[in-house]
């Protein structure tokens, strides 16, 4: 047998792909990956998918059931509502407006509260202070009400929806963050760098950011899932998409009289925001445990 | 110690502060007042009425708008306060059971049943509850706060405790028929505090068993339940409250969701039918009572953390 041994070569793993390898073991996690890309990809490509515009009224089909109940038909795979629009095609649109907004909005968040959490953490006195009373109140406004103001200021849309949402969520991300920089500063490493003279700016993307990875993927599903929860609540209640456009919480509530007579199109929207939560949930918590590992 | 309650006084004084702002911007915008002094004495008008107690008249039905509100929250808060206490009962043996057997099979199936708690909308259950007594054939009320029979003098404006106060009228009927309403919406809130409870728990139970005290106290020859009830437990309840208390506005938010769809009258339909009815005064109202609730029983909780707990005295800000 001829093996090399003089020149066996050791092949040092990246962090990114050592957490990967890991990940790519765990079946759990790999099946709801592919269940996030599925989402995103129906959720960017629905105009090609649907075979019905979500706005078309099929005026001799309302009230279908779907498809595998007595009554249904293979053209409108979902069925139909009181107007005869096929629910398949409504769903995906809706999915569009929820998702995308919960993506958008976990985005934002990440960037603008990384931010202002960090620079709270390096920040002392006067500034600090501002910052944190500041944070303080606007936690003490409840999603609700700060919706209900920026409606009644400018009218309801679903970019004041998602403003309001983001406004409601930016303090807990902050806090979040805040106290997980705060536990990693106060470790050896980061003294010694300080002592090496690293700027703030070095100290943040070397020192801090690779070690808060767990806790951040942590609150950022948690973002995302108050998100996507609170958009479809807001959406519920009328103050999000406004007509024609629809949004997985304003189909429930649009069909919530009809619930007696034709129950599906309540259920099918519950569901759709409930296997969202759920796939990404669990896509998160793989990424968070192949995170623990590679670095252990 | 005395440190840290100055600096609780000045986080309520600054905080209520920026609050009374708002609800003055609110006010001005929608009153549409022409008054041409400068904001400052406007401001300080506003704020010497809001102390007498002259918070403005709704233009719906004329009555005092402080009053309304107060009413309206107190029946939220009621179901606010039933469905913690439910969820605590519940949801704090099971959190401590999954903290304990972490990565075991109980872990698995109770974390399993959390996140689907957690997945499902909660207006959405809400309506799906509001179908339930008519689908199992139990007789429930799904609508309203208490059945428009009894008419239960205000007092406290916690219904519950109203019309216990009114036994003399309608003996005990009118407390169970307002208990009997409370049950459904009081389940769906409480399905979404269950799940949250159980994470938390979870998660302080497991950090504090990883630490080395526990070892210690392993070492010393202690029981595992010993462990539980002496080191555990004390240790564990700080963080799951701080947590909690982060969520105060997430909680009633929600829970003015619920009353929406079971049109009881709580705060959520108060502030829906007076915004469709354009009586607008009732947000800055709305701002002042349910926001101001939240801060003073941020600052009480902080209160009873610094009373558990020592090591949170040296704290200068409310998220340390």
């Amino acid at each position: 047998m001829l093996i090399n041994n003089e020149f066996n070569e050791d092949k040092i793993q990246s962090p990114l792909q050592y957490t990967w390898a890991i990940f790519k073991n765990k079946s759990a996690a790999i099946v709801s990956m592919w269940g996030v890309i599925t989402l995103i990809f129906f959720a960017l490509f629905a105009e090609l998918i649907v075979t019905h515009e979500p706005s078309t009224q099929y005026a001799q089909n309302l009230l279908l059931p779907p498809y595998w109940l007595e009554g249904g038909s293979t053209d409108h795979i979902l069925g139909t509502d009181d107007l005869g629009r096929d629910t398949l095609a409504r769903l995906i649109q809706g999915l569009q407006l929820t998702l995308g907004g919960g993506i958008l909005i976990t985005f934002m968040i990440s960037l603008i509260g990384s931010l202002i959490g960090a620079t709270a953490v390096l920040t002392k006195g006067l500034k600090a202070s501002i910052l944190h009373h500041l944070l303080d109140a606007l936690l003490t406004i409840p999603t609700l009400l700060t919706a209900l103001i920026l409606i009644v200021l400018f009218g309801p849309s679903y970019e004041n929806c998602l403003l309001a949402v983001s406004l409601s969520l930016l303090p807990q991300f902050i806090r979040g963050i805040y106290i997980a920089i705060e536990n990693e500063l106060s470790k050896q490493y980061i003294i010694a760098l300080q002592l090496d003279g690293a700027t703030n700016t070095r100290l943040l993307r070397f020192g801090i950011f690779p070690n808060i990875i767990e806790p951040m993927v942590t609150l950022l599903n948690r973002i995302f899932t108050m998100a996507i929860l609170e958009i479809a609540t807001l959406g519920f209640l009328g103050f999000g998409t406004q007509l024609p456009d629809v949004e997985l919480g304003s189909l429930i509530a649009s069909s919530i009289d009809l619930i007696y007579l034709s129950p599906w199109l309540v259920f099918f929207p519950g569901i759709a925001i409930f296997l969202i939560i759920i796939i990404f949930n669990v896509f998160s918590e793989g990424l968070r445990h192949s995170v623990i590992e590679g670095e252990e | 110690m005395l440190k840290y309650l100055f600096r609780r006084l000045n986080l309520l004084i600054i905080t209520a502060f920026i609050l009374t702002i708002i609800a003055f911007m609110l006010q001005h915008w929608s009153s549409g007042s022409i008054d041409n002094r400068n904001y400052f004495l406007q401001y300080i008008d506003y704020m010497a009425n809001i102390f007498q107690g002259r918070w403005g008249i709704s233009s719906i039905d004329q009555r005092s708008l402080l009053n309304k509100g107060l009413t309206a929250f107190a029946s939220t808060l009621e179901l606010c306060f039933v469905a913690c206490i439910t969820s605590i009962i519940v949801a704090f043996p099971l959190g401590i059971l999954a903290g304990l057997k972490r990565n075991g099979f109980i872990d698995y199936t109770i974390m399993t049943i959390a996140l689907i708690g957690l997945a499902i909308p909660v207006f959405w259950l809400a309506i799906i509850m509001t179908m339930l007594p008519n689908a199992v054939g139990i007789s429930l009320p799904v609508d309203g706060n208490i059945s428009p029979v009894f008419e239960v003098p205000v007092i406290s404006g916690f219904v519950l405790i109203d019309s216990l106060l009114a036994a003399d009228q309608y003996q005990m009927r009118a407390f169970a028929d307002r208990a009997a309403h409370l049950i459904l919406p009081a389940v769906v809130l409480s399905f979404f505090l269950i799940t949250e409870i159980i994470r938390l728990t979870r998660h302080a139970i497991t950090m504090i068993m990883r630490s080395n005290y526990i070892k210690a106290a392993y070492a010393k020859g202690l029981a595992t339940k010993q462990i539980v009830l002496r080191h555990v437990l004390k240790n564990a309840l700080p963080p799951i409250i701080h947590q909690i208390r982060l969520q105060l506005s997430t909680i009633i938010s929600f829970a003015m969701t619920i009353e929406i769809v079971f049109s009881s009258d709580g705060a959520g339909v108060w502030l829906l039918t007076s915004i469709q009815e354009g009586d607008y005064l009732a947000l800055p109202a709305a701002v002042l009572i349910i926001s101001g609730f939240i801060l003073l029983s941020s600052i009480l909780i902080d209160i009873l953390l610094m009373i558990i707990s020592p090591t949170k005295r040296k704290a200068l800000y409310a998220d340390q």
